[in-house]
């Protein structure tokens, strides 16, 4: 026998429904300013395969920090120019999304940046690192927000800095570092952004 | 003026409320931490175990302390974990679940990259160590940002400077000091603190500290 009214803990069935309503919501709400935030990922990921191409064609030990600070620039300015500030959301689920990437940010700006400064970047480990934090806020984000797309790159980000410590070779280096940035940060950054899109026209659909 | 009824659409006691609950869960998330930061100390005197054996007795199958002490901390990680589920009194609310979603996949990520770098011996380069104390910073940092706890704001801190050092200073010497301190002085103070702080914690006094 089965009682609809008092169930775990003294809560009716109308209030339980009511939370998972809510929290529906606010997974929701995550996914969105994640998706918002697309553009950031394409950026970046343009902005790193440039770097590589650079890299490719003429080596040098400038082209890391001016490709890192062209990245910036245009990371703020787009992020100037925009109405709302997608980092910025109500409601918890957002906010820990926000929190996520901004650590993952500061980590790997000083990671980073050492590390060229150190002039230790040529080690496979340095760049396998890089991955392996990507891919730790991707899988973070992805168990916050229940998202199999976002746990899936994730594992990308993960696979590519395992695949890092099999490199014997900076022809290696060469491949996995586009294809991770172009899958992992391009084509996810362009998703987010197509799934934003959709959801603003459905939104403007509704209002009208 | 002001008009202390009508906010936002919600009347003062509603907007109390929901910061009464709010200050709840988070003290419930930093009691979560506390519950589990026998895992902290648990850590720590692997990594310290290892260490020593690593320093005192190289000799003494010194290259296989890491690849022992390791997995010997996952497996007393998770008996822990399944003793401690079993046990009167576990909950956990919407913060745990968070905090523990940054856990699961900090220790899912830094098993992974331990592992590769130990297997195809990369585990030598310096940028290799710094990534670990930066992987365990952004547990850190994240977790401190759900459950606004300053302190382990300040624990974060001092694992991304661990990294940065490692880097920065560049030697062999100075990578063992930063370890020893990072890994084994921090971890276990952390986890001894975690644990003093959970049963204080409460009433949502905590979450204001």
């Amino acid at each position: 026998m089965t009682n609809p009214e008092a169930d775990n803990g003294g809560k009716t069935r109308d209030e339980l429904v009511q939370r998972l309503e809510l929290m529906e919501a606010m997974i929701a709400e995550g996914r969105r300013s994640t998706n918002r935030c697309g553009w950031i990922f394409v950026v970046w990921g343009v902005v790193d395969i440039a770097g590589m191409a650079w890299e490719w064609f003429r080596p040098s030990y400038w082209i890391w920090p001016t490709v890192l600070t062209v990245g910036f620039v245009l990371f703020f300015l787009i992020r100037a120019t925009q109405k709302q500030d997608p980092l910025r959301c109500a409601n918890s689920e957002g906010r820990t999304i926000g929190a996520i990437w901004s650590m993952m940010g500061l980590a790997a700006v000083l990671y980073v940046g050492t590390g060229i400064f150190r002039h230790l970047a040529w080690q496979y480990s340095f760049i396998a690192g890089i991955f392996m934090l990507i891919g730790l806020a991707h899988a973070i984000s992805a168990m916050v927000l229940r998202w199999r797309v976002q746990g899936l790159v994730a594992a990308l980000w993960w696979a590519g800095g395992i695949a890092m410590f099999f490199a014997h070779g900076d022809k290696q280096i060469f491949v996995v570092f586009p294809l991770e940035m172009f899958f992992g940060m391009v084509l996810f950054g362009l998703y987010g952004m197509m799934l934003d899109r959709r959801d603003r026209s459905g939104l403007k659909g509704a209002r009208a | 003026m002001t008009n202390p009824e009508p906010d936002n659409g919600k009347s003062r006691d509603e907007l109390v409320q929901r910061l009464e609950l709010m200050e709840s869960m988070i003290a419930e998330g930093r009691r979560y931490t506390g519950r589990n930061s026998w895992i902290f100390v648990l850590w720590g005197v692997v990594d310290l175990v290892a260490m020593s054996w690593q320093h005192y007795s190289p000799h003494f199958g010194g290259r296989w302390a890491w690849p022992i002490c390791l997995p010997v901390g996952v497996v007393l990680t998770i008996a822990g974990k399944v003793l401690q589920r079993g046990g009167p009194g576990y909950r956990k609310n919407e913060e745990c679940s968070r905090v523990m979603s940054v856990w699961g996949m900090a220790g899912l990520g830094m098993g992974i990259y331990v592992a590769a770098g130990i297997l195809t011996r990369f585990d030598w380069q310096f940028s290799y160590m710094a990534a670990i104390p930066m992987m365990i910073g952004i547990a850190h940092g994240i977790s401190a940002a759900i459950l606004r706890w300053r302190m382990q704001g300040v624990v974060a801190a001092v694992y991304w400077a661990g990294g940065v050092a490692i880097l920065a200073f560049n030697s062999w010497r100075a990578t063992n000091v930063i370890w020893l301190i990072e890994m084994g002085a921090v971890m276990v103070v952390f986890g001894l603190y975690a644990m003093r702080v959970e049963p204080t914690c409460s009433g949502g006094k905590g979450a204001r500290a």
